[in-house]
């Protein structure tokens, strides 16, 4: 639910839940002011009418039309000079129940006492409250309505900063390493965040940036201690050794190609993050892939493999020339390695993927695993398992998509160049080209 | 040959004076862009063994100032960065050929090789080694004055041997060499021992002696001493 919309719910309740109180109150205020207002009428007309009967008159025209009751009472004056009576009556006009005030007065004149009393009937409590509940309900639509229109209006306003704060966080990537600037604000709380994310970006993109300039130095000086190691060991084999010397030589071998290619590749990796291979360029990637078929043509004829491929006449893709081989022969050299004896190798390009599947043996841990750094499906082969996180990495550069899938005896490699429309906006161009080159070959 | 080696840490470059000298090359060492200087100011060499990344500066400093002061020496860069635009920036200033850490030392030495060859304006491109000769322009192989039917490969393999020749050459290096090193596979030695078999082959039926020599758990020897 949206922030606006929950506070203008609790708004609308507390709105709700105070208006009966507030309406209540109002209605017992204004009761008693009319109530009173009646009372002091008919006290003041009670004491006319003793002022007059003070002075003999005792005719009814000075009742002022009110009914005025006067009587001469035995009884000493009782303390309350003005006495209230409250009560409900039903009158003959409308059936109803109607409210009766009537004031007694209590008056001594010329040694008589007498009780002068006048009466009226008044608006009933719930008389008033229906007219309340009348404006009350105008009152309350009123309210809402300015509430949320107020709150659309306003909030559009005053989130503005907000909303900037979120767009740019999401096109935020601490790769790119251009740090986190927001709009400035004068809202206390949005201020607060901003600059708690700039301070949180800008410390991210710097220890970003100083672990991987660390793994890269890291990297870089082993080279040189791993080129010490592989002349002193070649420098060796030169020298008188038997059998069983050569055989420890060829294992230490073994390991010092395994440790410079593991950092050679984690290398490749942390150049590939940091977008070292940009180009904007249009490479015909169809050629790329025969270039590598060709460097594999040996590998494939020695495991007596099949090869079908389906390519099409072009397929421009933005692409790095290196990346490109790269990526190929990640992906071929894997069909073949993992291949049985005299297998089949399917390849098929077109303008928007390409589909490279392979017959072997039934993946040991789920494909998706496998595109992780140092996942091998087979732990004892001569991989060093980051094939394929390069050419995840490579896919993820390009914004291509990757999968992997295995069924019923055949491995699939499906890579989906399409994702957005970059590449669809270039090909109509291409096309044209497209008609002109096979003219030119014949 | 005359060689200037620069670089840094001294056991790598004992490793390459070891070799080179083995080779019979004439070596010197730098191991600074100063040293250099002063080296290259006093005395001439034929090629230079370049790193990149010195205590005092910058290999490619070293680059330009060779080509300002006209030395005509080839250089070979050894760098412990394959990134591609330090490929291009040492090939562009000034360098022959580009080599990363950790190299094999006979591929070090095959380049030194071709290196020195392109720089020689008098060079021949015809290496011979008794009754094998090989043209590395058209990349084509007599032996007994036959012409031998080789793929590229093979020439490059036989080529590779005989520029080492009476060293142990290991499987790595004769795969790094061959087949270069951009995937994530180790190389697969069975293709080299198919290569061999074949080129093996091939010499002996134009009547050319049998000098590859295995040499069991190192890899291959191209053997001329000893026939």
């Amino acid at each position: 639910m949206k922030l606006l919309n929950k506070i203008s719910l609790w708004f609308i309740g507390v709105v709700l839940l105070i208006t009966p109180i507030s309406m209540y109150i109002g209605l017992l205020n204004i009761k008693k002011a009319m109530d009173q207002a009646e009372i002091n009428r008919m006290t003041a007309a009670n004491d006319q009418a003793a002022v007059l009967l003070k002075a003999g008159n005792t005719d009814s025209q000075f009742t002022q039309g009110r009914p005025i009751l006067i009587r001469k009472i035995n009884a000493p004056l009782p303390e309350n000079r003005v006495q209230i009576e409250e009560s409900y009556k039903h009158t003959d006009e409308n059936g109803k129940k109607e409210c009766l005030i009537r004031v007694n007065s209590y008056y001594q004149i010329a040694g008589q006492n007498y009780q002068i009393s006048s009466y009226d009937y008044v608006t009933k409590a719930d008389e008033i409250l229906s007219g309340m509940l009348h404006s009350i309900f105008w009152k309350m639509l009123l309210v809402i309505l300015s509430l949320l229109l107020c709150a659309r209006i306003l909030s559009r306003y005053i989130f503005t900063p907000f909303r900037h704060t979120m767009k740019a966080i999401k096109h935020f990537s601490i790769k790119e390493k251009t740090p986190l600037r927001l709009q400035h604000t004068n809202t206390k709380e949005f201020r607060e965040l901003n600059i708690f994310l700039e301070k949180m970006t800008d410390k991210a993109i710097e220890d970003y940036t100083s672990v991987k300039e660390f793994s890269e130095n890291a990297s870089h000086e082993l080279q040189t201690p791993l080129a010490v190691l592989r002349s002193k060991m070649e420098l060796l084999t030169e020298t008188r050794i038997d059998a069983s010397q050569a055989g420890l030589i060829e294992e230490m071998y073994k390991a010092i190609d395994k440790l410079s290619l593991i950092n050679r590749s984690l290398l490749f990796l942390t150049k590939l993050e940091n977008h070292e291979f940009d180009t904007s360029e249009l490479l015909d990637f169809r050629i790329s892939c025969q270039e590598v078929l060709h460097t594999y043509e040996e590998r494939t004829a020695l495991k007596k493999l099949q090869v079908t491929t389906v390519f099409p006449d072009q397929v421009p893709l933005k692409i790095h020339p290196v990346l490109a081989e790269i990526l190929l022969s990640n992906l071929f050299s894997n069909a073949i390695r993992h291949n049985n004896e005299n297998g089949h190798i399917k390849i098929s390009l077109t303008r928007d993927r390409l589909i490279m599947q392979n017959t072997g043996t039934p993946p040991a841990i789920p494909t998706e695993e496998l595109f992780m750094r140092f996942k091998k499906g087979d732990q004892c082969n001569s991989g060093i398992g980051l094939g394929l996180s390069i050419v995840k990495q490579i896919c993820q550069l390009h914004h291509f998509t990757v999968t992997y899938t295995y069924n019923k005896g055949w491995h699939t490699l499906s890579i989906y160049f399409n994702k957005h429309t970059e590449n669809k906006e270039a090909l109509p161009e291409k096309q044209e080209e497209d008609l002109h080159i096979p003219a030119a070959v014949s | 040959m005359k060689v200037l080696i620069v670089e840094d840490n001294k056991e790598l470059s004992e490793s390459l004076n070891d070799f080179l000298v083995g080779e019979r090359f004439i070596c010197e060492c730098a191991d600074s862009v100063n040293s250099a200087r002063e080296k290259l100011l006093s005395y001439s060499y034929d090629c230079i063994l370049l790193d990149i990344m010195l205590p005092d500066g910058n290999g490619l400093d070293l680059l330009r100032f060779i080509q300002l002061e006209k030395i005509n020496s080839g250089v070979l860069i050894v760098s412990a960065k394959d990134a591609l635009d330090d490929k291009i920036s040492g090939l562009e200033s000034g360098g022959d050929d580009y080599i990363t850490k950790p190299f094999h030392l006979p591929e070090l030495h095959a380049r030194l090789r071709a290196v020195y060859r392109r720089k020689k304006t008098d060079g021949t491109n015809l290496i011979a080694c008794n009754e094998i000769t090989l043209d590395t322009d058209t990349m084509e192989i007599f032996v007994c004055n036959t012409r031998l039917e080789v793929t590229p490969k093979e020439f490059d393999l036989l080529h590779y041997f005989i520029v080492n020749k009476n060293r142990v050459l290991s499987r790595q290096s004769i795969a790094t060499h061959l087949w270069g090193d951009y995937t994530d596979n180790l190389p697969n030695f069975d293709f080299i021992y198919q290569h061999i078999k074949n080129l093996r082959k091939k010499i002996s039926a134009c009547g050319g002696a049998d000098y590859i020599e295995t040499i069991y758990g190192l890899g291959y020897k191209f053997n001329t001493s000893g026939i």
